[in-house]
């Protein structure tokens, strides 16, 4: 077996260990918020014999009980032992919106969050290598102040901020794009912008930086040595080296583009999973809650995997597992 | 470099791949933005306002309100008679209202519904509505016990079960006479109970579709011709949406049956598409009257959590009417509607409503003896209360500090919301009365400004708890605590929890002062004064007080209307200007847009029910 198989194996022999932490752990913080799910915070309640048959109904008077019942369903375990019927793994209902299931909710949420994830990481890679490379081809010239600068406010400007602007400029004045919504491409590209540009800010960074030191190492000046035009000493010998840490930069990145972002889509009205989760946490939502973070976490383990065998895959010379 | 460049382009093929797969919005004749989300479409399971705006287009109720004044008017009852005595109501169905499956809606759909409201199994939020009706108190209590003290056999769960039907038909006063007559049978007098009638919890339920029966063909269509209660409902095996458990003995329901395909109403309009917070369509029901020139076919409900974004959406003409507007969001807005300057944007100008709604904010005080730490609780004192209440400037607050200039309340019940009856008036704004109060109670402010007992103990410190759901409760505690520690020389601290702890301390009895928001669901006084019963499951004050209690009681007894109102009236005028067991601020107001000269239709009573089908479209906006 190759030091790589042999890495992804044992990669994916431990998911179901952290997945278990990650459940066990969120589970715990997830009861402790106060209140209760199925109650109103405000407004009129309920007969006290019903305010305890609705705790009864979904275990809420029992955290040993919801602990061991959900943890049963959401890993197939219920379903193997036949106490359950339907799906192998079943989140549940989602316990402030009792219509749709947990299931249902994250497979039509986490697609949009993902698309949008997407989108805003190509866009950050296309922007933020170009303006790295122009950048670090001319250092502290003004094409790399220009550039320094156009950075540095993608960083330091609130999502909210610049969400709003785009949406008053591309959609009030200029009526390109529609306010809000989900659904084509005109939905995508002002969150995607606005999503992006902090991570295109720190891909520029990230490539000034590479193609500044690249420039000055000596396979360079053997390339420009034996008459290749510039821009083929830059696109083949250059880049590729100034470009591996970003590489490494966009596992995590993409995960977090990914996993959906709160401020974008609620500025934007973009039903994603970011801002579910949030109100899922804010009311105690014990199911959505469980059931997204299992996810997530899912995600993540996953993604970060795949970033070091494409690193692999792209730069031959490194050999994964091999140092351990 | 090739490898390289190959990660973007396989993250870009993804992409649009999950792009393709998407569903864009068509523009509905009516496009309603809200932040708020739907949370059921059921309506034995509702209780916010939100959910209820969606029952009254797809279900309809026995009454339903005139949304100009609402009085009541004939829905699915065509005519109702009661008795002398005020206890048998009895309601002759429209013989042709019809499911939208093409079903009679028949009295069992309501006798079914309203015993599904009733058992504790349903937990619904509201299942009190109905404990005037004989008989069902007692029925829920037993089904409670019984289910409290389940031990589970073989068969124990269904045959607990059908001896609750048996109770029910036996001992609750809600009978189907014949498929088009309901007869309903009260153990006291409810005055306003037309008004519960047409309350979305209230509404009927069609059996096969909440319990999601599986028939075949022929069993259907006697169904459809004749009502399911003609037919043998199915075994519980071929119920989709609903099982006993044999574990516990409830019935546990499976809440996906209120969505498109599956959910039948007897309403105006029928669920088209539903997409978790994200979108609802609603589209017209077919057979509805083609009178009804301008009556939107298509109704679409968007998701705006952002509520500048829901404005720009306005803006741009993406939505047509927008609720639960932020004060935040346009003040300039509100203050060229409230003074008839049109700014340089007209269309929001005129599109911008200020609507004083049902509902009071108010601060609570707790009235028990001691605090949850054990220390006494100055606010155990009605005199005290009532200083807090005369040193308060609700005028300032709502000029100054809300931006809606909401009307200013002295008491719970909003002016000019019930018909037949007149709030009286609280204690205002008196300072120096409030100076008296408090010597009278035993507190006197010493040489440095600050209140002190005679031994010279100074008052405790005041905690105010307030939610940080929205900024308004800060700005408008802060102000509070200026007032308060100005004119009264008390050291005041606000404390502010999210909503859920709030809530959890609020039910707990541990604060001194807390804020507080109350909305009337039925067009009675009683909606707000029940709140004082020392019994009463919301007296989150833990105000008790036996004339209180002895007066509502009986006012509940009272039959005649006036005499009744007057009763009323003068429990309000007494909580208020004696006991004080809250302070109300102002009334509480929506704000929404919608341009007049497009839209008609909308009500603007404080009860701000709004059947969307009264909603005329006046004009194509977008052409």
């Amino acid at each position: 077996m190759t030091p790589m198989r042999r890495m992804v194996l044992s990669r994916l022999a431990q998911v179901p260990l952290i997945l278990l932490a990650v459940y066990t752990l969120t589970f715990a913080l997830a009861w402790l918020i106060p209140g209760n799910p199925l109650q109103r915070d405000e407004g009129r309640r309920p007969p006290a014999a019903i305010a305890e048959a609705m705790q009864a109904q979904w275990n809420l008077d029992d955290p040993w009980t919801f602990y061991w019942s959900y943890l049963g369903d959401v890993s197939g375990v219920s379903w193997l032992l036949g106490d359950r019927t339907g799906a192998v793994l079943e989140f549940g209902p989602s316990l402030r919106h009792e219509n749709w299931t947990v299931g249902e909710i994250i497979s039509g949420q986490l697609p949009v969050s993902m698309t949008l994830g997407l989108a805003a990481m190509v866009l950050a890679v296309v922007g933020g290598v170009t303006l790295g490379t122009l950048g670090g081809l001319r250092p502290d010239t003004w094409v790399d102040r220009l550039t320094g600068s156009v950075a540095v406010i993608g960083v330091s400007i609130p999502a909210f901020v610049i969400g709003t602007a785009l949406l008053m400029a591309g959609g009030v004045w200029l009526e390109w794009f529609p306010i809000g919504g989900w659904g084509s491409w005109r939905h995508l590209l002002l969150p995607a912008v606005a999503l992006s540009l902090p991570f295109a800010a720190w891909i520029a960074r990230l490539t000034r930086q590479g193609v500044i030191e690249e420039m000055r190492a000596d396979y360079v000046r053997t390339a420009r040595a034996k008459g290749l035009p510039e821009h083929t000493v830059v696109t083949r010998h250059v880049l590729p080296n100034a470009l591996l840490p970003v590489l490494s930069y966009l596992g995590p990145a993409t995960a977090a583009a990914l996993t959906g972002s709160f401020v974008i889509e609620k500025v934007f009205a973009i039903p994603g999973l970011g801002m579910h989760f949030v109100d899922a946490v804010l009311g105690k939502d014990l199911t959505m809650i469980m059931g997204i973070v299992l996810v997530y976490s899912t995600m993540l383990v996953l993604l970060n995997l795949a970033v070091d065998v494409l690193y692999a895959w792209v730069d031959p010379r490194i050999t994964v597992g091999a140092a351990s | 470099m090739v490898r390289l460049l190959s990660i973007p382009v396989v993250l870009l093929a993804v992409m649009l791949a999950l792009l393709l797969l998407e569903r864009g919005e068509e523009r509905a004749d009516l496009v309603l933005a809200s932040d708020n989300e739907i949370f059921t479409l059921d309506p034995q399971r509702m209780s916010w306002l939100g959910d209820m705006r969606m029952a009254y287009a797809l279900y309809e109720g026995l009454v339903r309100w005139n949304p100009e004044d609402f009085t009541i008017q004939p829905a699915v009852a065509r005519s109702w008679t009661v008795s002398d005595d005020g206890l048998t109501w009895t309601f002759q169905l429209d013989p042709d209202a019809v499911w939208s499956d093409g079903a009679p809606v028949t009295a069992h759909d309501f006798v079914w519904a309203w015993k599904r409201l009733l058992l504790p199994d349903t937990a619904a939020d509201y299942s009190n509505l109905l404990f005037a009706v004989q008989g069902a108190r007692e029925l829920l209590m037993w089904r409670s016990e019984q289910l409290a003290g389940f031990s589970p056999s073989p068969g124990a769960a269904e045959a607990l079960l059908a001896e609750t039907d048996r109770r029910f038909d036996a001992s609750v006063g809600i009978r189907a006479v014949g498929p088009h007559r309901l007869e309903l049978q009260l153990v006291h007098p409810v005055p306003y109970l037309l008004d519960l009638l047409a309350f979305a919890p209230l509404m009927p339920v069609y059996r096969p579709a909440v319990e999601g029966w599986t028939l075949d063909q022929a069993t259907w269509d006697a169904a459809r011709r004749d009502g399911w209660h003609t037919i043998n409902p199915p075994p519980w095996s071929q119920r989709g949406f609903v099982e006993v458990s044999e574990s516990t003995g409830r019935l546990q329901p499976d809440h996906r049956w209120a969505r498109p395909g599956t959910l039948v109403g007897n309403g105006p309009y029928v669920l088209d598409t539903w997409r978790y917070r994200r979108d609802l369509r609603l589209v017209r029901r077919p057979e509805g009257s083609q009178a009804d020139e301008g009556m939107p076919d298509h109704i679409l409900l968007r998701s705006f959590p952002d509520p500048n974004t829901a404005l720009l959406a306005f803006r741009s003409g993406e939505v047509d009417w927008l609720t639960g507007v932020s004060s935040d969001v346009r003040r300039d807005l509100l203050d060229q509607a409230a003074t008839g300057v049109d700014g340089d944007e007209p269309r929001l100008t005129r599109s911008i409503h200020a609507i004083p709604a049902y509902g009071t904010d108010f601060f609570s005080f707790n009235c028990r003896p001691t605090l949850t730490s054990g220390l006494p609780n100055p606010f155990s004192d009605a005199a005290v209360r009532r200083a807090f209440a005369l040193a308060t400037d609700k005028q300032s607050i709502v000029d100054h500090v809300t931006g809606l200039r909401e009307p200013v309340a002295s008491t719970m019940t909003p002016p000019r919301s019930i018909s037949g009856y007149t709030p009286p008036q609280g204690l205002g704004h008196d300072p120096d009365r409030a100076v008296d109060e408090l010597a009278s109670a035993g507190w006197y402010r010493d040489a440095d400004g600050t209140l002190a007992d005679a031994a010279g103990t100074p008052f405790p410190s005041v905690e105010l708890l307030y939610t940080t759901s929205s900024p308004r409760h800060r700005r408008i505690a802060a102000a509070l605590r200026d007032q308060w520690s100005k004119a009264l020389g008390v050291d005041v601290h606000l404390v502010s929890k999210d909503s859920k702890a709030f809530g959890a301390d609020l039910r707990a009895g541990d604060f001194m002062i807390a804020r507080g928001r109350w909305y009337g669901d039925w067009g009675d006084p009683t909606t707000f004064l029940e709140l004082f019963r020392s019994t009463d499951g919301n007296n989150d004050r833990g105000f008790v007080d036996a004339d209180i209690d002895a007066a509502l009681a009986a006012a509940a007894a009272e039959r005649d209307a006036p005499t009744r109102m007057n009763m009323l009236a003068a429990i309000e005028q007494s909580l208020f200007q004696e006991h004080m067991p809250l302070l109300p601020i102002c009334q509480i107001v929506e704000v929404t847009m919608h341009d007049p000269t497009a839209l008609s239709g909308m009500t603007t009573h404080p009860r701000l029910v709004q059947y969307l089908g009264d909603v005329r479209i006046l004009q194509d906006q977008h052409p």
